[in-house]
């Protein structure tokens, strides 16, 4: 069984979205379809906590947002990786690659 | 993955700042966009509409926290943002005046050296103001403390001080204040060193309750107790700080240890703190037993001498105490008639007492620098309106690009406080430098207890007043570029505009009020400089050049008789005499304007009212001291060696003293009686000296009598006054080889020239004479650089109309005169409102005017001209440049 969203830690959670929006803006929805296709259904996230991390993410300068149209022709709020953003990207991707090594080092049957 | 927005780039349609409600539908939108998203998602699965819905909810969690959570933190973003902005503006405006100032540096120049000398000013003289007004006194809770003197119930504000049995009753019978205590200055005091040559220094005699009225204690060892009162008590001695570091060399063991004093020893039993002085720059307090003074029944109720500190107790008000101290006075006056009669008591706080005439000088002062302050800050208004209107296109363009009203308003304000800021540092620094300086050049000015210091208040005050400087000069201004019409200054190119009818007048109001402010400062410093000239030109009645005073005291107990005194003071002044270069040599307890000392008079044969004596002047001499001071005798004789000190006593009166007393002119051959006592020795006229200003420049002579020394030794402290034939100064040495050769034991204190101590009777006059002075001719400086700066704007902005007059055919002469009689015309006005000023505010000054009326007709004439010329002199390069415009290029121009 995948596990539930709700579960995700909240750093984690901060850097899939930064990594999410490491290509291109996208607005909340998209980014919460994008994740759902990139971990193949096991990392999806509730609405809630997207947008209260999307938010805080947007308050420490990491993304910044405007307002444009979305595909369906729809006002949407468009979130872009702010320089800081980058950043703190690759620092964080860094720290969670060690660390996800090591555990995998330390599960690895003997 | 194609979420971006359609076209490349998202179009920006966010604001810089949001407001609350704005932000909670931006948050609504955004959330509402992912549920809808989601349920055409579902919907497009087959799923129905409302399940979809339902779903969408579900599958989203807590959205209610959510909103709340998003709108919370975008709101606390929203005005951080804000924040940060508003700093990084006010940078921005800061960096963009500091650029404009460097661009134009004579403009910055000029208004820094107007602001860093009108707060200079001002800053000095609140320094001073504060120390006198307002700083503590040297003493513990100086609020509650009051001096108290007798005064007569006609003329309460001529205050003299207690006969000691009043002060007795007083203390006695009073209860609103904690206690009273009294002290009275000793004129010299010979101290005797264990090595080294004898001193004169100055002490106070003081009721031993002195310390404990005053809240003070000692700073090492003690002050007195009420032992030290007792008639059988070892004499005790208190030395200043100042005394114990000069003296003692501020050493602790010379506690406990005894300083000869006049002879005597007395155990020194503690140093007082530095600063605690009664104003008298005493080096030494001793005790004073007022029941010493309590023998002599006629000396004790109508000698006065004796000065009063008090405490009021918590809660009792000062008029308490004065109703408190008049019910006293009423008994005491029926008690006593003859020696109370129409007496009562006066109740001072001590600070007013202490400051004195002082307080109205800095006052007067403070005002003017005031004056100079709101001068410049005209002077600063008009040249940054000039400025700002010079700087239309700038400004236009600022607009244009974007910067609101508000923003331009706000960058021209923070122009002119930065400039305020920075003319006020170096004001301070001025002051700083040259407070000290000033001060020290005229030791006599202020009383010695008023310490000034620029310090924390001090810098406040300062930095206060360079802000409210750079609003009031800023404000005019900046107000004004905000509302000006910048698409016109645009269009125009930024030239012609005189920033329109309303922009003229502000300026001509405010070159007005400086002319007239100007006016105001000048006619004051004129009337000041009028009465001193009147005060040095003063018939003094005696001639001050190549007289050279210094004080002696014949101290120690072999002086106890008058004979040893009169050998003493013999000895010293025939050795003068015959001193090559000295022409005479005398003696007196008094140095002329140095004060006076009364008495009462009754004449042999005149009817007596013995509740109302008439107050008579008392001066001791001896030896040459007429010839020495050039002191005509007008009728009779000077003393003479005939005049023995157990012969009939003989004495010479002032020709205020003959006229008054014998209009007959039958002075010299008539007896007289001094003093409180009906019973005391008739002495007889034998001369008429002519009169003299003992009391001061100002203060016409009154009666009063030359008592001969060499009869009256009582006195054992005279000051020498020794005539030369050159430099007085030269007669020092001969002065101290005299004392020495007659007494080894003595000091000789004071050497000074009679120049130099007539010359400071007159250092406060001179000090705030001085400072007025140059106030004014800095008002009239920025009042001339206004009028020439307005006109030379007016005739730069004008320069195509006085081209067409020109070209039309009108004369040089007649476009001269057009801009001179501008500048003129606003003098003029200028010139009746600083009149009708002056006259209203030199009544205030009347109180230190001397021989000239407040409204005295020829200083009022003086600057009315003075002032006309420097702005017709100040109207004239304006003027000549609008003649030598050039029609075709002026025309051109536009």
């Amino acid at each position: 069984m995948p596990r539930t969203p709700s579960e995700l830690l909240q750093g984690t959670v901060d850097i899939l979205l930064l990594r999410a929006l490491a290509g291109e803006a996208m607005h909340g929805y998209a980014i919460a379809r994008w994740l759902d296709a990139r971990s193949d259904g096991v990392l999806s996230i509730d609405g809630a906590a997207l947008y209260q991390a999307l938010h805080r993410l947007e308050h420490r300068k990491w993304i910044s947002a405007t307002w444009g149209l979305s595909e369906n022709n729809r006002k949407a709020k468009f979130y872009t990786l702010t320089a800081a953003g980058r950043t703190q990207l690759r620092a964080e991707s860094a720290v969670w690659k060690s660390y996800a090594e090591a555990v995998f080092k330390v599960l690895r049957p003997a | 993955m194609s979420s971006a927005p359609r076209g490349q780039h998202p179009r920006f349609f966010q604001l810089p700042w949001r407001s609350r409600s704005r932000i909670a539908r931006d948050v609504d939108a955004e959330l509402s966009f992912h549920l809808e998203m989601r349920v055409s998602e579902l919907t497009a699965k087959g799923v129905g509409a409302e399940e979809a819905a339902q779903r969408a909810r579900e599958e989203f969690g807590d959205l209610e926290r959510t909103r709340t959570y998003c709108r919370d933190l975008d709101t606390r973003a929203d005005s951080e943002t804000r924040l940060a902005d508003r700093v990084a503006e006010w940078r921005q405006d800061v960096r963009y005046a500091l650029r404009t100032m460097r661009r134009s540096p004579g403009f910055a120049i000029v208004s820094l050296i107007t602001l860093a000398l009108a707060i200079g000013a001002n800053t000095a003289v609140f320094s001073v103001a504060r120390a006198v007004l307002v700083a503590p006194l040297p003493f513990g809770k100086p609020g509650s403390l009051v001096a108290l003197y007798e005064n007569q119930k006609q003329n309460p504000t001529e205050r003299y001080p207690f006969a000691p049995a009043n002060f007795v009753d007083y203390r006695a019978q009073q209860h609103t204040l904690t206690d009273i205590a009294a002290y009275r200055p000793l004129g010299s005091i010979t101290w005797l060193p264990d090595h080294g040559d004898a001193e004169i220094i100055g002490g106070l005699i003081a009721t031993p309750n002195l310390f404990s009225v005053l809240q003070t204690r000692a700073l090492y060892g003690r002050t007195f107790t009420s032992d030290d009162e007792r008639p059988d008590a070892a004499p005790v001695v208190i030395v200043s700080y100042h005394f114990w570091q000069r003296a003692l060399g501020g050493d602790l063991h010379v506690i406990g240890q005894s300083l000869m004093l006049n002879g005597h020893a007395n155990q020194l039993v503690g140093v007082m703190p530095p600063g605690f002085t009664l104003g008298f720059s005493e080096d030494v307090w001793m005790p004073y037993d007022v029941n010493d003074d309590m023998q002599d029944a006629v000396r004790a109720r109508k000698q006065h001498y004796l000065k009063a500190v008090a405490r009021l107790r918590p809660g009792v008000t000062i008029d308490a105490a004065r109703a408190d101290l008049a019910t006293i006075a009423s008994r005491l006056e029926t008690q006593y008639p003859e020696a109370n009669k129409a007496r009562s008591a006066a109740v001072l706080p001590l600070r007013e007492s202490m400051a004195g005439d002082v307080r109205t000088s800095i006052l007067l002062l403070q005002a003017a620098a005031g004056l100079v302050l709101l001068i410049a800050c005209a002077n600063l208004a008009n040249l940054t309106l000039s400025r700002t209107i010079g700087r239309r296109r700038e400004l236009a363009l600022r607009a244009a690009i974007g910067a609101g009203r508000a923003r331009l308003t706000r960058q021209l304000l923070t122009e002119s406080l930065l400039l305020a800021l920075a003319g006020g540092a170096i004001g301070v620094g001025l002051a700083m430098l040259l407070t000290p300086t000033l001060l020290a050049l005229n030791p006599d000015t202020l009383p010695s207890m008023f310490a000034v210091r620029i310090d924390k208040s001090v810098l406040l005050f300062s930095l206060a007043m360079s802000v409210l400087t750079g609003l009031l000069f800023g404000f005019i201004p900046a107000l004004d570029a905000g509302r000006a019409n910048l698409h016109g200054a645009l269009k125009e190119g930024g030239r012609g505009s005189t920033g329109g009818s309303r922009g003229e007048r502000v300026r001509r109001t405010l070159v007005v009020a400086q002319v007239s402010l100007a006016v105001v400062l000048l006619i004051g410093a004129g009337l000041l400089t009028r009465s001193f000239d009147q005060l040095t030109r003063v018939n003094m009645g005696f001639d001050p050049a190549h007289v050279l005073t210094a004080q002696l005291r014949a101290s120690g107990a072999r002086y106890d008789s008058s004979d040893a005194v009169n050998q003493f003071y013999d000895a010293v002044l025939t050795d003068l005499a015959h001193t090559p270069g000295v022409l005479a040599a005398g003696a007196t307890n008094v140095i002329p304007t140095q004060g006076r000392m009364g008495t009462a008079l009754r004449i042999e044969g005149e009817p007596v009212d013995e509740t109302n004596l008439p107050d008579f002047g008392y001066v001791s001499v001896r030896g040459g001291y007429f010839e020495a001071l050039h002191v005509p005798i007008l009728s009779g004789r000077e003393y003479d060696a005939s005049d023995k000190p157990d012969g009939e006593k003989h004495v010479i009166i002032n020709n205020a003293a003959a006229r008054r007393f014998f209009p007959k002119g039958d002075a010299v051959g008539r007896r007289i009686q001094i003093g409180p006592n009906p019973s005391a020795t008739w002495m007889t006229i034998i001369g008429i000296a002519g009169d003299i200003r003992d009391e001061g420049l100002a203060v016409p002579a009154k009666p009063m009598m030359y008592a001969n020394h060499a009869q009256e030794a009582w006195e054992r402290s005279l000051s020498v006054v020794i005539r030369t034939s050159g430099d007085p100064l030269s007669a020092a040495t001969a002065l101290r080889n005299a004392v020495k050769a007659t007494d080894p034991t003595l000091a000789v204190r004071d050497i000074r020239s009679l120049d130099d101590v007539v010359g400071s009777s007159l250092a406060a006059r001179r000090f705030s004479l001085g400072l007025a002075f140059s106030f004014a001719v800095v008002a009239l400086i920025l009042a001339a650089v206004g009028v020439y700066g307005v006109l030379a704007f007016s005739v730069t902005s004008r320069a195509k109309e006085f081209g067409l007059r020109l070209a039309l055919g009108a004369t040089a002469r007649a476009v001269l005169l057009l801009v001179v009689r501008e500048g003129l015309t606003w003098a003029t006005l200028g010139l009746v409102v600083g009149v009708a000023g002056a006259v209203a505010a030199a009544r205030m000054l009347a109180g230190m005017l001397f021989g000239i009326s407040p409204l005295d007709a020829s200083t009022y004439v003086a600057v009315a001209f003075g002032l006309l010329v420097v702005v017709l002199a100040a109207c004239l390069v304006p003027a000549v440049r609008a003649t030598r415009v050039d029609p075709l290029t002026s025309m051109q121009a536009e």
